[in-house]
């Protein structure tokens, strides 16, 4: 392994050490002082950009930087390969993640300053920023995904940060439930590649299916992207992914996880243009999703809510690009929207504050843009428009009544059919939980 | 006696002993337990070592489920240190050793029922209702039938030598596929684990549900000894165990008891090891004997911590309303956390690898319904993330006199179990390639085209003479030479 191998190693691991060290201090009964947790994590990214950098300049050039470390595991003729790749594709997602996430955590250490979950949000910053690298520095899509699932777990982590109100966990609850209903088609998408081509290794090139093959593989990669990506009909979470904290809505929301769909189908973009159907799809899901961002945005009442249907927005226009083929277009649309939105998140909490120094120094109130395209439409469909923005385009109404409910109704009778054979008693009333101080009384085992 | 059938004797002998010591005695419970399963630990490991890679299964399991008993002893409640309590664990933990190193049907039996005995009583570990003592019954009653089937038809009751011979023919190889759909609680007779896991003493009802009888039935039997007949049969049942994954998984979404809903995705996830079994592939089979691992450590932790949790704050614990526990006992929440995930595939962890060859073999085996394992694998996690967050999210809640998180010996008990599902997860390698071995050896049995033995059952010594000369040779029908009475 050559210096640069190193650097890329160290750039991807070094987020994930620092978290499990964290995570081993804590059940070890210690919890580092907000100085020692900010000092770190000030230590961690700089040194990561500074190891990014010699990936860099070793692709200035090369092509690729590619680490092998043989099979994860191996079943007879099946493998996991263990493979990080740093391309100019990944390179650019891979020093936006080091970066961003390491203004974050200096921004989030006086931020959340004395709050009590300080700790576990910086133990998640860590492990986010690892899957993350891990999903944007794998040389096969196995690998991908099990970064895919990391960034998944702390986002759903993170939305719950504020445990003690039932809003944010329900909306964990929420988002998590469609995350993996959505990486059903990364599963299943990776297995069709091993099936059909051997491989889901891309390190030495897209595994290569044509035809009806490659439509099925970029259908369900789509599935994936779009539920990570918050596209439609499942961009109902990502307004509702607002209930964390405002630095972890700014990295998740405003700039790496919500790109990580995009990253997806940009690293299968050669499988997606073989296939007509597919590449339509993509940009039918992107142009939905933007026209749906820019619709229901204009009806949000709070800051972070607008800024995510922006992001919407933005991400569903780089999946339109993505679909007509224009891959480095995408590239830069990302790397610009990341930044951007992120700083716009950061902000967010003073935007009041923000709003009024600029009104001041205009000397008059700034006017919403497009109100004169909402002028060109009849008064009866502006109204119409208002109530479908004002209810997030009914997509969460239309995922409750005919997937939630349907599911619960089955789950009611699934558990009436459990209880056939059971004397008919009425089921046990759940006592109170100020109840349970009897029972903590007695001695504990 | 050999050095293996002692250390076996000893794996089991050990235990047994120890209960009656437990029952009689009624003092250092928990140290006697712990001391008994050590040993069963220790003599599994070098029986492990002792055995062949390919035909190490009962020893790898007999390890596994000593290891579980031995974390059991110690994350057992001081509530539930009673002598009838461990004695029972104690039984349990030599009669499951005794049923996987079986080498007669006999024995066998007589393993499987010894192992219910606990569970047929509702003073002992059983629980008040009648169906998981008719579910175990009839599961004992139909084994016992097959088994008799299989006496009364000549044949030998040696499992080894029965291989391939389909003994009985579809009669017992029915009869037995029954037995394993009571025991492991196959839809639509599943119904018996939840009941079980509510009514009666949590861990040892983890520790009955963590023997996988049925998994180990299908393993070390019906497969082998029915190798042609599997063949043609087991992707009904192989389709039969994904819908019931599925369906667990959705009946699990409304359901608001703690002990149930993890009773419940134990059950899921079992029915995914079964399916793997199933599946007739390498990755399916060895995925599903990995995913035995992570299943049974992580359902223990679960039971292992929702038990911890009622002794603290009271046994109506429900998943109806957030109670907020994370304040109180952080850690056994990020213990909850991990391993509840660990089970539903959570990436870094072993569950991630055994998944994905679970889902990589069943779909190619069954590529339509084997959708559905990924689709119950997605219900299971929001379930468990459902049970979590009811659990230890919500409002912090007042009124706890005592407001202790695991103590030391819980603590380091269940950072071993998380340990295990990590570090595994990280280097999978070592704990994949040690299944891969008893994997083949299910694969072997399975992948050979049925034709009948060339070796005798009932041999005499000239006889052994006359089938070693024609062990090498296929489709040679001995019962014609000599005059000799073979069964057929």
């Amino acid at each position: 392994m050559d210096f640069t191998q190193v650097m890329l190693v160290f750039a991807v691991l070094a987020p994930g050490l620092v978290s499990a060290a964290f995570a081993l201090a804590w059940l070890a009964g210690w919890v580092p002082e907000e100085r020692v947790v900010s000092l770190v994590t000030g230590m961690t990214f700089p040194a990561s950009v500074a190891a990014l950098a010699v990936v860099v300049w070793r692709l200035l050039s090369a092509q690729t930087v590619t680490v092998a470390f043989g099979n994860w595991f191996s079943v007879r003729d099946y493998h996991f390969p263990m493979v990080l790749l740093a391309d100019r594709l990944s390179v650019v997602l891979l020093g936006m993640t080091v970066v961003l996430v390491g203004l974050i955590g200096r921004f989030s250490a006086t931020y959340l300053h004395r709050e009590p979950g300080f700790f576990r949000f910086f133990l998640l910053l860590h492990l986010f920023a690892f899957g993350s690298l891990i999903a944007f520095a794998a040389g096969s899509f196995e690998l991908l995904a099990g970064g895919w699932e990391i960034v998944g777990i702390t986002s759903v982590l993170l939305i719950a940060f504020f445990q003690h109100r039932t809003p944010p966990v329900e909306n964990a609850l929420r988002v998590f439930a469609i995350y993996r209903a959505c990486d059903i088609g990364l599963l299943v998408g990776v297995f069709a590649m091993h099936h059909w081509a051997g491989t889901a290794s891309f390190a030495s090139g897209l595994p290569h299916l044509e035809g009806s093959r490659a439509t099925t593989v970029g259908l369900l990669l789509l599935l994936a992207a779009a539920g990570k990506a918050a596209q439609a009909p499942f961009s109902g979470w990502l307004p509702r992914a607002m209930e964390g904290p405002t630095p972890s809505s700014a990295i998740f929301y405003g700039a790496i996880s919500i790109h990580a769909g995009a990253y997806l189908l940009l690293r299968a973009q050669p499988m997606l243009a073989q296939s007509g159907l597919a590449s339509a799809m993509v940009v039918m899901v992107g142009l939905a999703t933007a026209v749906y961002g820019t619709i229901s945005g204009r009806a949000s009442a709070d800051a972070k809510t607008l800024l995510a249907f922006a992001s919407l927005t933005q991400v569903g226009v780089v999946f339109i690009e993505i679909g007509f083929g224009l891959k480095w277009i995408a590239v830069i649309h990302i790397l610009g929207h990341a930044t951007v939105r992120t700083l716009q998140f950061l902000r967010s909490p003073s935007m009041l504050h923000d709003y009024h120094q600029m009104h001041a120094a205009i000397g008059r109130q700034e006017e919403s843009s497009g109100n004169w395209i909402e002028d060109l439409l009849p008064a009866r469909a502006q109204l119409w428009l208002y109530r479908w923005a004002l209810d997030r385009g009914h997509l969460d109404t239309i995922l409750d009544r005919f997937v939630i409910h349907s599911l619960m109704r089955l789950a009611k009778l699934f558990a009436r059919l459990d209880r056939i054979g059971l004397p008919r008693t009425p089921e046990r009333r759940e006592q109170p939980v100020a109840s349970f101080g009897a029972a903590a009384r007695e001695r504990v085992g | 006696m050999t050095y293996p059938a002692s250390l076996t004797a000893l794996a089991i002998g050990v235990p047994w002993c120890a209960a009656v010591v437990t029952v009689l005695i009624r003092r250092q419970l928990r140290a006697i337990a712990f001391g008994a399963s050590l040993v069963s630990v220790l003599a599994s490991v070098l029986l492990l070592r002792a055995a062949p890679s390919s035909q190490s299964l009962p020893e790898a399991l007999m390890l596994l489920y000593s290891c579980l008993t031995a974390g059991a002893t110690i994350a057992l409640p001081l509530r539930d240190c009673r002598g009838g309590t461990i004695g029972g664990i104690l039984f349990l933990l030599g009669s499951t050793l005794l049923a996987y190193s079986a080498d007669d049907l006999v024995v066998l039996l007589g393993a499987w029922i010894a192992s219910t005995i606990p569970f047929l009583f509702g003073r002992w570990l059983g629980a008040r209702t009648w169906r998981p003592r008719a579910a175990l019954l009839a599961s004992s009653g139909i084994l016992a039938t097959a088994i008799l089937l299989i006496a009364r038809s000549g044949h030998t009751l040696s499992i080894a030598r029965l291989a391939r011979q389909s003994p009985g023919g579809m009669a017992v190889f029915g009869l037995l596929v029954a037995a394993v759909v009571f025991r492991k609680g196959i839809c639509p007779l599943h119904a018996w684990v939840g009941d079980a896991a509510e009514d009666g003493d949590a861990i040892a009802t983890a520790l009955l549900l963590n023997g996988h009888f049925g998994a180990m039935l299908v393993a070390r039997l019906i497969v082998p000894l029915f190798p042609g007949t599997a063949r043609d049969l087991f992707p009904l049942l192989s389709h039969l165990a994904l819908a019931t994954a599925l369906y667990i998984a959705i009946r699990a979404l409304t359901e608001n008891s703690p002990r149930r809903l993890i009773a419940y995705l134990a059950l899921s996830q079992s029915a995914c090891i079964l399916a793997g079994l199933e599946s007739r592939t390498m990755e399916g089979v060895t995925g599903a004997l990995v995913h035995w691992c992570v299943v049974t450590t992580s359902t223990m932790g679960l039971f292992a911590i929702l038990r911890l949790l009622e002794v603290r704050f009271g046994e109506n614990l429900t998943a109806g309303e957030y109670l907020g526990l994370a304040q109180h006992a952080p850690r056994l929440a990020v213990f909850f956390l991990v391993l509840g995930l660990a089970l539903a595939g959570l990436p870094g962890t072993l569950s991630f690898c055994s998944q994905d060859l679970l889902i990589h073999g069943t779909l190619v085996s069954h590529p339509l319904t084997g959708l559905l394992l990924p689709a119950a694998t997605a219900m299971n996690a929001v379930t468990v993330f459902r049970l979590f967050t009811r659990l230890f999210l919500g409002k912090r809640r007042t009124g706890f006199t005592i407001l202790a998180d695991a103590l030391p010996r819980e603590r380091w008990i269940l950072t071993a179990a998380v340990l295990f599902v990590v570090v595994g997860g990280l280097f999978p390698n070592a704990i994949v390639a040690r299944w891969t071995g008893p994997a083949e050896a299910v694969q072997q049995a399975d992948g050979i085209p049925p034709r009948r033995s060339a070796l005798p059952v009932r041999v005499g010594r000239r006889d052994r003479t006359a089938a070693a000369v024609f062990s090498g040779l296929r489709n040679v029908r001995l019962e014609h030479r000599h005059g000799l009475d073979f069964d057929e």
